[in-house]
């Protein structure tokens, strides 16, 4: 990644809301298209402005194969991102970025990848699902294993099939909470999705991401299944404001999640208070 | 470069208004005080007294200030925001202060991201330090690996004798504002002032050792004693004198953290501030979201107790290689719990 001009770091650069994309009753993407296009990582995250309310931290959904345009799934859940779901195609806002250090895709040749998100966390899943989409070869496998509330709220849901057609190396299980009727596929939270894994467990990186609990119960799980810890990536999403390392909120001991992170080896942190 | 010696005399003329700087004066009495009117005697008082409450922070990351213009303003694009500033003289910055500068430069200057407003003050800060000839009752720098004197990283540096400053000009910048060492009336210094300097410091380093004699840890370095984390019962002890009304951070010459804050200047015209924050406070790391999740990772007030203290003394070695508490005292005079950091690492490191 190469540094931000020192006089850009907190300044938003103006790019335009280009399509907003329903995708559940609580989730939006909006599609944004900065002047110049942005080159990011798979996992790397920015930060979009609401012109004079703020900015809060996203990791894009999109291909990072298509730096000119962004997607920027974003769960209505707060003063900012009320705002972000009331914004219209056409509207000016503002993005800085990106940060952190992304997935470490180039390290997964020959390995099976796990892929577990809960809720709005399939969101930045995306981004690396759509990276490895891009070319399957080095890796083994993609298992991806997700689960949202209730059927409504099943992010992507037209898309999943695209991501298992293209190959026989991706499979794809997806849970909902509480059995609902017309609903016949699985039951329960996410990490049901995780007993007796069918997976090479000594050659295989997991990458998780959704709200702490449910990162606590699925690290808890893929232990138990036999994972070591620095087989697992966790997706640490919390409050960030400069996106740098600078302002100091995001610590998890001695990492800054913004800079280190978002998507923290389990190993580095686990002996540290507060991880979840 | 070279050392000089200056009567009151000489040092009121040192202090002579020059167009381009900016004296500010560092007290106990008076916390920051601008210079407008040369006041030698002001000025060797608060030289030879306690370091002042007003840290260091303030002139390199005020407590607010404009970062960023955007909106419809020059077509939509968004700007940068120059912050003019003419060269602010620190008279009086202590050696722990640039013990705390250091680290603030290698938060906020060296990485690879630097925030650029921090880099212009700094170029355009000169900073005379001065011997501690006396201490507060507070000041522990001793213990956390600090001397009482400065031995690098000023542009001059001062000691108060009783017959006037001794002054020791290491930079070119010093020098630049030093002036013409005849022209103000100063001579070189003697093998004697030298003398007197060293006693004086001597002096003080054994008041530091008497009045932390109860504190028998030592957190030096890159690689002090570890301390236990948030669990521990005694960070709950500490935390129930803990009001969170931020003063330590605030006064912390080394805590650094802020948040940035958008606000409306017109129609379609907006503005980004940067505000300090604290750590302690329990908005600091609250996120959005519903009732039903868990919106800080440390919603107990021991946590961000434990945090901050475990930052200084575990964590900063680690990110920065160097301890991120000075030991100025500071913190210990601010709290209205009356919490001392001496006593919350004493009874924590074991």
């Amino acid at each position: 990644m190469s540094a931000a001009k020192p006089a850009d770091s907190y300044v938003p650069q103006p790019v335009k809301l280009v399509e907003v994309i329903d995708e559940t009753p609580t989730i939006k993407t909006l599609v944004v298209q900065p002047a110049r296009p942005m080159p990011f990582l798979a996992g790397q995250f920015v930060q979009l402005t609401v012109p004079g309310v703020g900015e809060a931290p996203f990791t894009p959904s999109s291909s990072p194969g298509r730096p000119e345009k962004l997607d920027v799934t974003i769960l209505k859940t707060g003063a900012v991102t009320d705002r972000m779901h009331e914004a219209q195609a056409g509207a000016t806002l503002g993005l800085r970025g990106p940060f952190g250090k992304g997935y470490p895709v180039d390290k997964l040749a020959g390995k099976e990848v796990l892929v577990v998100g809960g809720g709005v966390g399939l969101a930045p899943l995306r981004a690396l699902i759509l990276a490895l989409l891009e070319d399957l070869s080095p890796i083994k496998r993609l298992s991806i294993r997700y689960g949202a509330r209730c059927v409504a709220e099943l992010l992507y849901r037209g898309q999943y099939d695209t991501w298992t057609k293209r190959d026989g190396k991706v499979d794809f299980t997806c849970t909902i909470d509480n059995p609902e009727s017309g609903w016949d596929g699985r039951t329960g939270v996410v990490t049901t999705l995780l007993k007796g894994l069918d997976i090479d467990k000594g050659n295989c990186v997991a990458f998780v991401c959704g709200p702490s609990i449910m990162l606590k119960f699925t690290t808890l799980a893929l232990e138990e299944e036999g994972l070591r810890p620095e087989q697992i990536y966790l997706s640490m999403n919390r409050r960030m404001s400069c996106g740098m390392g600078l302002c100091g909120r995001c610590n998890i001991g001695p990492y800054y999640l913004c800079k280190d992170g978002p998507d923290m080896n389990y190993a580095k942190i686990k002996d540290y208070p507060n991880v979840f | 470069m070279a050392t000089y010696h200056l009567s009151e005399a000489a040092v009121e003329k040192l202090l002579r208004p020059r167009e381009g700087f900016a004296p500010v004066l560092l007290s106990a009495s008076a916390g920051a005080v601008w210079l407008d009117e040369p006041d030698a005697k002001a000025c060797l008082a608060a030289l030879s007294g306690p370091r002042s409450p007003a840290n260091l922070k303030g002139f390199f990351l005020p407590a607010a200030e404009s970062v960023a213009r955007y909106g419809a303003e020059g077509g939509g694009a968004a700007t940068a925001v120059e912050t003019a500033v003419a060269t602010t003289v620190l008279l009086g910055v202590r050696a722990c202060e640039l013990r705390a500068k250091g680290y603030l430069d290698a938060v906020l200057a060296d990485g690879p991201f630097a925030d650029p407003t921090y880099r212009r003050r700094c170029r355009s800060t000169l900073l005379v330090s001065c011997d501690c000839v006396a201490c507060a009752d507070s000041c522990c720098c001793t213990l956390v690996g600090g001397q009482p004197f400065a031995t690098g990283g000023y542009d001059l540096n001062v000691t108060a004798l009783d017959d006037g400053l001794l002054v020791d000009v290491a930079s070119e910048a010093g020098e630049k504002w030093f002036g013409e060492p005849k022209a103000i009336g100063a001579e070189p210094a003697l093998p004697e002032h030298a003398a007197r300097r060293d006693k004086q410091r001597e002096a003080t380093g054994k008041r530091l050792a008497e009045q932390n004699a109860a504190f028998t840890f030592r957190a030096v370095g890159a690689k002090p004693a570890p301390l236990p984390d948030d669990a521990d019962a005694a960070w709950q002890r500490f935390a129930a004198d803990c009001v969170e009304c931020g003063a330590c951070t605030n006064i912390c010459p080394t805590c650094h953290c802020f948040y940035l804050y958008d606000q409306v200047l017109g129609a379609e015209r907006f503005e980004r501030l940067r505000n300090w924050d604290s750590c302690l406070l329990g908005s600091y790391h609250r996120m959005a979201g519903g009732a039903h999740m868990k919106l800080t990772p440390r919603p107990q007030l021991r946590s961000r107790l434990a945090n901050r203290v475990l930052h200084k003394f575990t964590y900063s070695p680690q990110q920065y290689g160097r301890l991120g508490c000075v030991g100025c005292g500071r913190c210990i005079d601010a709290c209205l719990g009356a919490i001392d950091i001496r006593q919350v690492v004493q009874e924590l490191e074991r």
